[in-house]
């Protein structure tokens, strides 16, 4: 599985971004949203108990995490089809607002690593991967054990947050150069 | 409104200020921008709402959008570590400076205006609200950035002026109300 300090595989996804059929499909990839952080969540199959609601969950702060400056790709290895049907026939995920990419070929787990070895599915894997294409959190349950998204945007805010001003300068620091 | 009506508006017994006023407006020792910028942001963290207004109206047209931004960006950031990092350098115990603050600051880093002129408008704000380890850590960038001591003073010098009026006007605003309630 690949950690902090990695970088983000290559991948080139169908995704699913609404629940209307004519807007359903779009295609996703490693160059997507540049310049943006992005939040991408793996679980193991669709229409099972657990996943709906830590989607719905990622879902709710999705607006936090745009003001961060970050995207979520939530991701499985079923198909756009059967992403669709999910998103239509579940309350909860009729209006998600982010792409539910299809890793049909599992090249995104398998370039992240995160393939459940007997079940040949994604575990319920999160990470964080920052502008530069750099993993910067890994996070992986085993299948039951559902996230928590709140904690993730936590670890985003922290690891966005520097203490940039020259205010914290103590006597005999270094400065920053005011260039 | 402008500076003109606010010097028309300090009494008498502030004539000083007034007076201190008019010749800062035509300051310079610095930029035209930096200026403008160090006008409004210590307007802004004056808290006077009549002089904060009556400032923006005279100088913004010299800034762009995005310096004008910039500007209320160091101004707001400010507000924020001038409270903490004054705590850090008051507070009797060496702990605080060892534990991350846990402070989004990010705007610093991206103003949308030079840096210098950035640092200079924070060294000034800094002066309004008072936190002495911010003061002394933004005059060290700006002297290592190049600015002498005279355009560093000046804007403190714009700092000092436009907070005494703004203190002035709304004490003559509050005194000026309670005489007309009183004669109500």
């Amino acid at each position: 599985m690949l950690t902090v300090g990695d970088r983000i595989p290559s991948f080139n996804l169908q995704a699913v971004v609404s629940s209307e059929q004519d807007k359903a499909f779009s295609t996703i990839n490693d160059a997507s949203s540049p310049g943006k952080w992005k939040v991408i969540f793996f679980w193991p199959k669709d229409f099972t108990f657990v996943c709906p609601t830590e989607i719905a969950a990622f879902g709710k702060l999705n607006t936090e995490f745009n003001d961060r400056d970050a995207v979520i790709y939530g991701v499985s290895t079923d198909s756009e089809f059967v992403h669709l049907a999910w998103r239509r026939s579940h309350p909860d995920l009729k209006a998600l607002p982010f792409p539910m990419l299809a890793d049909i070929k599992r090249e995104l787990s398998q370039g992240f690593g995160v393939l459940h070895k007997q079940e040949g599915v994604a575990l319920r894997a999160t990470f964080i991967v920052d502008p530069q294409g750099v993993i910067r959190f890994v996070s992986v349950n085993d299948m039951s054990v559902g996230r928590n998204p709140e904690e993730v945007l936590r670890v985003l805010d922290a690891l966005q947050t520097d203490e940039l001003c020259p205010c914290n300068w103590q006597k005999g620091d270094e400065f920053l150069k005011a260039a | 409104m402008s500076i003109q009506t606010l010097k028309g508006q300090l009494p008498e017994y502030a004539k000083d200020l007034k007076l201190n006023l008019g010749n800062l407006a035509n300051e310079t020792a610095l930029s035209e921008v930096q200026k403008a910028g160090t006008f409004i942001a210590t307007a802004i963290a004056s808290r006077n709402p009549a002089v904060t207004e009556a400032v923006v109206a005279e100088f913004a047209s010299k800034l762009d959008a995005p310096t004008l931004n910039a500007v209320k960006a160091a101004t707001a950031i400010m507000g924020m570590n001038n409270v903490y990092y004054r705590y850090l350098h008051l507070a009797d115990s060496e702990d605080y400076s060892k534990l991350p603050a846990k402070l989004r600051m990010n705007v610093i880093a991206n103003p949308g205006a030079s840096r210098q002129d950035f640092e200079l408008w924070c060294l000034a704000v800094s002066a309004v609200n008072a936190c002495g380890s911010c003061i002394a850590a933004h005059e060290k960038v700006l002297r290592r950035a190049g600015m002498t001591p005279e355009q560093i003073q000046a804007a403190v010098r714009i700092a000092s002026t436009v907070h005494a009026v703004a203190v002035t006007l709304e004490a003559e605003q509050t005194l000026q109300s309670q005489s007309l309630a009183h004669a109500a």
